[in-house]
């Protein structure tokens, strides 16, 4: 369970609706409604990460405490183990893996929140409580795990994140042999799944 | 041979707590001379306070030979940065690099439009805090710039597929690679394509980064730098690289040229010969206190000129491309067959008191695996908020001040050894019965790593052992 203690507020008075915050949110918890509107947190979606405080060029955006911690997980356990085992090694994962070390959540997790539906990294991160603090590498885990699902990954508008999941296991043969010494297949080898 | 400790200067940031009284100043800690240990590691021209007018002679005289023809009077250049630069003995050493770079291009270019990057990890405000800092908006009219990882990306077509790249890194007609030679997290390159690094993580948007971090292995990851460096868009904006090259005695000069393979190669040697001792040296410790006393994250803190990222790995020879560890930030679990199992955190760590540090990186492995002491309540809010290490504070007791934390590292750990990462090159911080341990070890580790391992790490890389005599800083 990842407890999320802080949640983002926007002072609309400093607010000029540049709209950067709307880009680097990884829960598009804030959003601006409409073109020239000032920002809008959607309270349950924030997991009070660094980013819309971070990038906002007026400080208009604050991480102030919540009144009730928001409490975000899920049990792998009541996901069959089966599923969860042939999900992560579709996605050339460890169920036992890092998903996300900052809030030491396992790719287990991740495979049991798109079992459940899951459809897009947004609804992992909130099903999870992932993304909540760099907000960087648990993308990948989480991506792998959706299309290894067969869901039709869509790229948002804007600069969210962008669809690129490249692995050491999509190297096209004739880039291995172009770049001897490089360790490609060796590491392919020293990759154990579940 | 003791010496007077030397921690470098801890930069005031709003990722750390005011900087308190240093480590340091404690009753009995010294300073151990590195260069009395390891005689023949390549020496310092410049520490920290020392005549910057020597960084800048070295950079210039780096640059002599490099082609700038391409860059003509009308056109953009962007000096890409990056952050750990910075942090590097106060960072005064890599700043005056930068400046240096711009005006030798100014003056043999003619071109004045002439802008700074300087690029960070995830700490979103860092890079404002450096251009203020460094006072480098003055040195760069055109322009000084911080990029994240989260700011709006570019495509680069690359031979494994579509990866991205930040737009602002290459909104210019040129870009010139501005990085160091310290080692850094010896576990994420094992000095493979080094000199790359970058453009799959200072310069490249929050996916590309995890793609290399998360999607290849320990030893293959740099490859995804690699293939945007040779992509056609990239290609088309390098004009050359320059590189700050330190050893734990110092910063030993300045290297720069057209050919980042060759480049990239001089790194490699230079790593060895510069870390390769120190990192052995740390690995002969059995037990000791660490106390985290600089700037930046506990991972790229130096002490004794060596980042602490690799004593929490000292166990293993990580030059040995044989070994592959579980690397906690790859997509290994279960250790290769035949390979040695990495504790998360060196045992011989057997207490880590905080007095400095900066939030950062998720680093919650420190706390989980060793009785860790924070002090002051200011660092404890501040780690208790930190978004990157949601439960640190959960496994970790507070002290109100430095030597009450000593007092309980010691009885605690049952150990008088105590090493310092005070960011400090030059000389090691520790106390008086770790520097004669070290002292006593140092020839033994000489030995071992002339005899035994430098001619293993040389063969994996097919380089002939008389390279490692030719290259020179
Ligand atoms: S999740 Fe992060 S970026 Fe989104 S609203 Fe909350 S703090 Fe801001
Ligand atoms: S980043 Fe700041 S100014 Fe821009 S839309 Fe968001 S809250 Fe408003």
């Amino acid at each position: 369970m990842v407890e999320i203690r802080f949640l983002a507020h926007v002072d609309r008075e400093k607010c000029v609706s540049c709209p950067l915050c709307e880009n680097v949110c990884p829960t598009a918890a804030v959003t601006l409604p409409a073109k020239g509107a000032k920002a809008e947190v959607v309270d349950e979606k924030c997991v009070a990460c660094p980013n819309c405080s971070g990038v906002c060029p007026v400080d208009a955006i604050t991480l102030v405490p919540r009144e009730v911690p928001l409490r975000l997980g899920l049990d792998a356990t009541e996901e069959e183990e089966p599923a969860i085992v042939a999900l992560c090694q579709k996605a050339h994962l460890h169920p036992q893996q890092w998903l996300c070390l900052c809030t030491a959540t396992r790719v287990r997790e991740g495979a049991a929140a798109v079992l459940r539906g899951a459809t897009t990294p947004e609804e992992v991160a909130l099903a999870t409580g992932t993304r909540s603090g760099c907000t960087v590498y648990c993308l990948q885990p989480t991506l792998r795990l959706l299309k290894a699902h067969g869901v039709k990954v869509v790229q948002p508008e804007g600069y969210r994140w962008y669809d690129t999941s490249q692995t050491c296991w999509d190297v096209p043969e004739a880039v291995v042999r172009k770049y001897p010494g490089h360790f490609l297949e060796e590491d392919l080898a020293v990759f154990r799944k579940a | 041979m003791i010496t007077q400790p030397h921690p470098s200067f801890i930069r005031r940031s709003a990722y750390g707590p005011e900087p308190k009284t240093r480590a340091a100043a404690l009753p009995g800690i010294v300073g151990l001379d590195i260069q009395s240990l390891f005689p023949d590691m390549p020496r310092a021209i410049y520490v920290e306070g020392g005549d910057l007018g020597v960084v800048r002679a070295a950079t210039r005289n780096s640059l002599k030979d490099v082609p700038m023809d391409k860059i003509r009077p009308g056109d953009k250049v962007n000096v890409l940065a990056s952050q750990y630069g910075f942090t590097i003995m106060g960072g005064d050493a890599y700043a005056e690099m930068l400046r240096t770079i711009k005006d030798v291009v100014e003056e043999r270019t003619g071109c004045r439009n002439i802008r700074l990057r300087v690029c960070t990890g995830f700490r979103i405000r860092e890079p404002d805090e450096i251009i203020e800092h460094y006072r480098l908006r003055e040195h760069f009219p055109a322009g000084a710039m911080g990029i994240r990882a989260i700011d709006k990306g570019i495509p680069i077509e690359t031979e494994i597929g579509t990866l991205y790249g930040v737009a602002r890194v290459y909104d210019a007609d040129w870009i010139i690679h501005a990085h160091h030679g310290e080692l850094r997290e010896l576990d994420m390159h094992r000095m493979i394509n080094r000199a790359y690094k970058p453009f799959a993580m200072s310069y490249a948007r929050m996916e590309t980064r995890a793609v290399a971090h998360m999607n290849f292995g320990p030893r293959s990851s740099n490859f995804v730098s690699r293939v945007i460096f040779h992509s056609p868009f990239v290609q088309s904006k390098f004009t050359f690289g320059c590189f700050l090259l330190t050893s734990p005695q110092g910063i030993t000069g300045v290297t720069a040229g057209t050919d980042l393979e060759a480049l990239d190669r001089k790194l490699m040697l230079l790593g060895f010969k510069s870390y390769g001792k120190i990192r052995e040296l740390f690995a002969e410790i059995k037990d000791c206190i660490v106390v985290l006393d600089g700037t930046g994250e506990p991972r790229y803190m130096a002490g004794g000129g060596l980042s602490f990222g690799n004593v929490t790995e000292a166990e293993l020879d990580l030059f040995d491309l044989d070994v592959v560890p579980v690397s906690l930030g790859f997509g290994l679990y279960e250790r290769p067959r035949g390979q040695p199992k990495a504790k998360s955190v060196n045992p011989a760590i057997r207490a880590l008191v905080i007095n400095h540090m900066w939030l950062g990186v998720p680093q919650q492995e420190l706390a989980t695996h060793i009785p860790t002491i924070a002090v002051g309540d200011d660092l404890a809010r501040l780690l208790r908020e930190d978004p990157m290490n949601h439960d640190f504070m959960a496994r970790c007791v507070t002290a109100d001040n430095l030597p009450t934390a000593m007092k309980f590292a010691h009885a605690l750990s049952g150990t008088d050894k105590v090493v310092v990462f005070d960011g400090s090159f030059g000389t090691m911080t520790v106390s008086p019965s770790l520097a004669s341990y070290l002292t006593e070890r140092a020839p033994h580790v000489s030995r071992r790593v002339d005899e035994e391992l430098m001619p293993k790490w040389l063969r994996q890389r097919g380089i002939a052992p008389e390279s490692i005599e030719a290259v020179d800083a």
